[in-house]
C-alpha cells in the first residue's frame, strides 16, 4: 500500500514519516525548522500541552509538513524537560491519537500500518485478520487483561486471530513503547542551545500539572548500580522469590515507582513471590502510583523508619549523607553521571 | 586440564576412564550458532562449575571433551555477542532458543509410590512417592530423595512430550518439525528445543505467555459473568481443545462412571444435561450459547478437560532467557546415560536403558546399596540390596553415577 503525506502526519511510526523528517533535516537543518517563533516549534509545544491537559494529541490537516516535523521535535523537548511522568504521559497521548485515527481506517489500511511501521506479519484471510504470535507477544503482555492473554486467543499455525479494532489497539501499544524507547535513547547533547528557553518554559508550565508526587525527587532513569543497599537487597530477595514482609513490599514498590517505573514493570519484580496474585498486586501498585483511588502518589519510608523495621541493611558511605533512600539514589545517580561528562547538556 | 580433584576415588577414577573413552569417539554435530553460546562444565562431582567458556571451532569442543572428560556438559540456550565474558551484563544477549523441560519429578505418577523414597536430613523422617515441600514432622526443607525412572514414568514423560510437540508447538504455534529437537534429559524426562528466528528475541514476558498457554494457565473459557459460549470442536487454540476434551470425557464412559468421576450425582437432570451437551457439541459449527442450567456442569467438565489437555512443563526453564541446558550428545554425570538427541518420530520408540547406554561391553563387580528390578539392554537385573554383584559395565556406571553403588576392589575387568 502507498502511503500519503496525510498518513505520515497521522501515523508518525510509518517509514514515510521518518523519511520526510530526514529530508527536511538535511535540507534545512533543525536550526531553521525549529527556529524560535516557527510553526513547527509552536505545534511541538502544543502537542505536549495537549498530552498533559487532554491526554491525547490532535491532528491538524492544514500544514502537513508542520504536523510531521513537530512530532520528533516534541520528543526532543519532552526528553530535555526530563521527567519520567511526562515521558509516560506524552507516549500515552500519542498512542491515544493513533488508536482513534485507525478506528476510522479500512482493515487493509490498518494491516498495512502494522506491516510498515512494525514489520509485523499479518494475514488477511477472508474476513479475518491474523497476526503472527511473536508479534502479538511483543505488546499483548503489557495489556494485562485476561482477555489479551495468549491462552484466551484463537491461535492456529502460528497466527492469532484479531479484529481490526484489536489490531489497532496492538499497534497503538507498540507505538507507545516505541516512543518511550526513543525518548530513552535520545541523546541530550543533540538538543541545540536555542531550544533552552522553550524547554524551560514547558518545564515550568507543565510540571505542576503532572500527577502529584509528595516529595520532589524527580529521577527518570533506572540504574541498578545507583540503588541504595536496602533497596538492592529487597530487589534481590524478590527476584529470588523470598516471602518478604508487607512493609518491605511497600518500600520496594514505592521506591521503584518513584524512580519512574510503571506499575506494570514493577509487577514483574513481585512475580516470583510465593503468594503472588497478579490482579491484586497490580491493583495495589496502581494505587501506590496514584493512578487509581485517592490519586496521591506514595513515596518510600525514610531511612529512620526503614531502620526501625530492620530493612536498613549494610549502609555505605553515601548513606551517611542522606536521610531518605530516594535522596541516596539521586545523589549516587548524579555521581555516576558526573563521571560520564557532557550528558546533561541542557539541564 | 581445567580442574581435577587432587585424588580421585576408585569410583571417580573408573567413571573418568569410561567417560574419556566415550568422548574419544565422540562425533556429535554442533548446535545452531555454537560459537555464540556459553559452555559450562562440571569436571567432578563436588567441584565447581567451569563457566563462561566459548569455542570458535567445533573441533575445539571435541578436543576439550576428550581432554577433560567432564561429568556434565551444558551450553546456554542464549546467544551472546561475547559468550566468554565473565558477567552477564558484558556478554550482551542476542537472543535465545525456546526450551521446554518435561521432568517426571514434577508430574505425579502412581508408580512413584513403588520406587521413590525421601528422607528428612534433619530428623530422619521418611516416606514414599513424591517428596513433600517440607518435612511433615519437623518442617525442615532439607529433604533427600531417591528416585528411579521406570517404564511407566517413561511413558508419561513421552506422552507429555508428544502432546507438547504435536498439539501445541506444531498445531498452534506453527513450528515445523525441523525447528524442533528433542533430547532425553539423561535422567527422568525430555528437553524440547525450538531453534527459530520467530522465538529468538522473545523476552521473558512473552515466554511466560507461551508457558501459560501450554499449561493452560489463566484460561477464561468457563469464566465470565455474562453469557457462556460453547466453542465448536474445530475451533482454533484452547477453544476447540477444551470442547474436544469435554466431548471425550462425555463419550468415553457410562453415565454412572461419568457422574462419579466428576463428583456429581447421576440424577435425571444430570443425564439430560449430558445428552444436551453431547448433541450440542456434535452439531455445532460455530460458537453457541450454553443451554441454561448447565453452567456448573460445564465448568466442572472444562476444568477436567483442561487438566487432561494441558502440558506439564517446568516454567522456570522456559522463562529463563539465560539458562544453561545440557548439551545433547553429552553424558549425564548423574546417570552415565547419553543425553540422546531424538527426532519427533524416534521419541515414540525411545528406550533409554537401551538407546542412551554409552557403555555396552564388559562386566564390573560393585556393591549395590539399593536397586529395584531394572531392565537393562536385554536382561533384567535385581532387585539388589546391599550386596556385591557382577553386572554390565553400563548398569554399573548408571548405579555409581546415581550414588546407588560403589566399585569393589579389583572389581573392574576389561570393559
Ligand atoms: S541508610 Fe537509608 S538508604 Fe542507606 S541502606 Fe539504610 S535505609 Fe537504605
Ligand atoms: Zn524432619
Ligand atoms: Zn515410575
Amino acid at each position: 500500500m502507498m502511503f500519503s503525506k496525510v498518513d505520515a502526519a497521522k501515523y508518525p511510526f510509518i517509514k514515510l514519516a521518518s523519511k520526510l523528517v530526514e529530508d527536511f533535516d538535511q535540507r534545512l537543518g533543525l536550526e531553521v525548522i525549529a527556529s524560535p517563533g516557527s510553526d513547527v516549534l509552536k505545534r511541538s509545544v502544543e502537542r505536549i500541552r495537549e498530552a498533559v491537559y487532554v491526554k491525547s494529541t490532535s491532528f491538524f490537516r492544514e500544514d502537513l509538513d508542520v504536523e510531521v516535523l513537530s512530532y520528533p521535535l516534541a520528543l526532543l523537548i519532552v526528553k530535555a524537560v526530563g521527567d519520567s511522568r511526562l515521558f509516560n504521559l506524552y507516549a500515552e497521548a500519542e498512542k491515544n491519537r493513533v488508536f482513534l485515527n485507525m478506528l476510522s481506517e479500512s482493515s487493509s489500511k490498518v494491516v498495512a500500518l502494522a506491516r510498515d511501521g512494525f514489520d509485523w506479519e499479518v494475514l488477511e484471510d477472508g474476513g479475518k485478520l491474523k497476526l503472527k504470535f511473536n508479534n502479538y507477544l511483543e505488546v499483548a503482555p503489557a495489556l494485562l487483561d485476561p482477555y489479551w492473554k495468549l491462552v484466551n486467543r484463537s491461535l492456529r499455525y502460528g497466527y492469532v486471530e484479531v479484529s481490526k479494532r484489536e489490531l489497532a489497539r496492538l499497534i497503538a501499544e507498540a507505538f507507545r513503547s516505541k516512543i518511550l524507547k526513543r525518548i530513552e535513547e535520545l541523546d541530550l547533547s543533540t538538543v541545540p542551545g536555542f531550544l533552552k528557553p522553550t524547554v524551560d518554559m514547558v518545564r515550568n508550565e507543565v510540571l505542576s500539572a503532572l500527577p502529584k508526587a509528595d516529595i520532589n525527587y524527580e529521577v527518570s532513569e533506572f540504574r541498578p548500580s545507583a540503588l541504595p543497599p536496602c533497596i538492592a537487597q529487597l530487589l534481590k530477595d524478590a527476584e529470588e522469590g523470598k516471602n518478604i514482609p508487607h512493609m518491605a513490599r511497600f518500600t520496594l514498590a514505592t521506591f521503584l515507582i518513584s524512580i519512574g517505573k510503571r506499575p506494570e514493570e514493577v509487577l514483574e519484580v513481585f512475580r516470583r513471590l510465593p503468594d503472588f496474585d497478579e490482579a491484586k498486586t497490580l491493583y495495589h501498585l496502581r494505587h501506590v502510583a496514584g493512578e487509581i483511588g485517592s490519586r496521591t502518589k506514595y513515596v518510600p519510608p525514610s531511612c529512620a523508619t526503614l531502620r526501625t523495621f530492620g530493612l536498613c541493611v549494610s549502609p555505605d558511605d553515601v548513606c551517611s549523607k542522606v536521610r531518605h533512600p530516594l535522596a541516596y539514589y539521586k545523589l549516587k545517580l548524579r555521581r555516576i553521571q558526573h563521571g560520564g561528562k557532557g550528558k546533561n547538556a541542557v539541564s | 586440564m581445567v580442574a581435577r580433584a587432587k585424588t580421585l576415588s576408585a569410583d571417580e577414577a573408573f567413571l573418568k576412564r569410561l567417560f574419556r573413552s566415550y568422548y574419544e569417539k565422540w562425533n556429535e554435530k554442533p548446535p545452531k550458532d555454537f560459537e555464540k553460546r556459553e559452555f559450562a562444565f562440571m569436571m567432578t562431582k563436588e567441584g565447581e562449575m567451569v563457566r563462561h567458556k566459548s569455542f570458535s571451532e567445533w573441533s575445539e569442543v571435541k578436543e576439550f571433551l576428550r581432554r577433560n572428560a567432564p561429568l556434565h556438559v551444558f551450553y546456554s540456550s542464549a546467544y551472546y555477542l561475547n559468550p566468554d565474558a565473565p558477567d552477564m551484563d558484558s556478554k550482551e544477549w542476542l537472543g535465545a532458543d525456546l526450551i521446554f523441560d518435561i521432568d517426571v519429578d514434577h508430574i505425579p505418577t502412581p508408580c512413584k509410590e513403588k520406587h521413590d523414597t525421601w528422607t528428612c536430613l534433619n530428623c530422619g523422617f521418611a516416606g514414599r512417592g513424591m517428596p513433600p515441600e517440607e518435612c511433615p514432622n519437623c518442617s525442615s526443607k532439607r529433604i533427600e530423595v531417591k528416585t528411579w525412572f521406570c517404564d511407566e514414568c517413561l511413558l508419561v514423560a513421552k506422552e507429555e512430550a508428544m502432546k507438547l510437540i504435536e498439539d501445541f508447538l506444531i498445531a498452534d504455534f506453527g513450528f515445523s518439525t525441523s525447528e524442533i529437537t528433542v533430547a532425553f534429559s539423561g535422567r527422568r524426562g525430555f528437553h524440547v528445543h525450538v531453534e527459530s528466528d520467530v522465538v529468538k528475541e522473545l523476552d521473558q514476558r512473552a515466554r511466560r505467555e507461551i508457558v501459560d498457554y501450554v499449561k493452560g494457565v489463566g484460561l477464561a473459557i468457563a469464566e465470565g459473568r455474562g453469557r457462556v459460549l460453547i466453542p465448536p470442536l474445530t475451533a482454533p487454540g484452547w477453544f476447540g481443545r477444551v470442547s474436544r476434551g469435554v466431548y471425550e470425557i462425555l463419550s468415553g464412559r457410562s453415565i454412572d462412571e461419568l457422574a462419579s468421576s466428576l463428583g456429581l450425582k447421576a440424577t435425571k437432570k444430570f443425564r439430560e444435561g449430558v445428552e444436551l451437551l453431547t448433541s450440542s457439541l456434535e452439531r455445532a459449527e460455530d460458537f453457541q450459547a450454553l443451554p441454561s442450567g448447565l453452567r456448573k456442569m460445564w465448568k466442572v467438565l472444562v476444568d477436567k478437560a483442561v487438566q487432561e489437555k494441558r502440558c506439564e512443563v517446568d516454567e522456570r526453564v522456559t522463562t529463563d532467557i539465560k539458562r544453561l541446558i545440557r548439551m545433547p550428545g553429552s553424558l549425564h554425570g548423574g546417570s552415565g546415560l547419553i543425553v540422546t538427541k531424538l527426532s519427533v518420530k524416534e521419541l515414540e520408540t525411545f528406550d533409554p536403558l537401551r538407546q542412551a547406554v554409552a557403555f555396552k561391553k564388559g562386566y564390573v563387580k560393585v556393591r549395590v546399596h539399593e536397586m529395584p528390578e531394572i531392565r537393562f539392554l536385554d536382561d533384567v537385573w535385581g532387585p539388589f540390596r546391599n550386596e556385591v554383584v557382577e553386572i554390565p559395565a553400563g548398569l554399573a556406571v548408571y548405579l555409581i553415577c546415581s550414588g546407588n553403588a560403589t566399585i569393589v576392589k579389583g572389581g573392574v575387568r576389561a570393559c
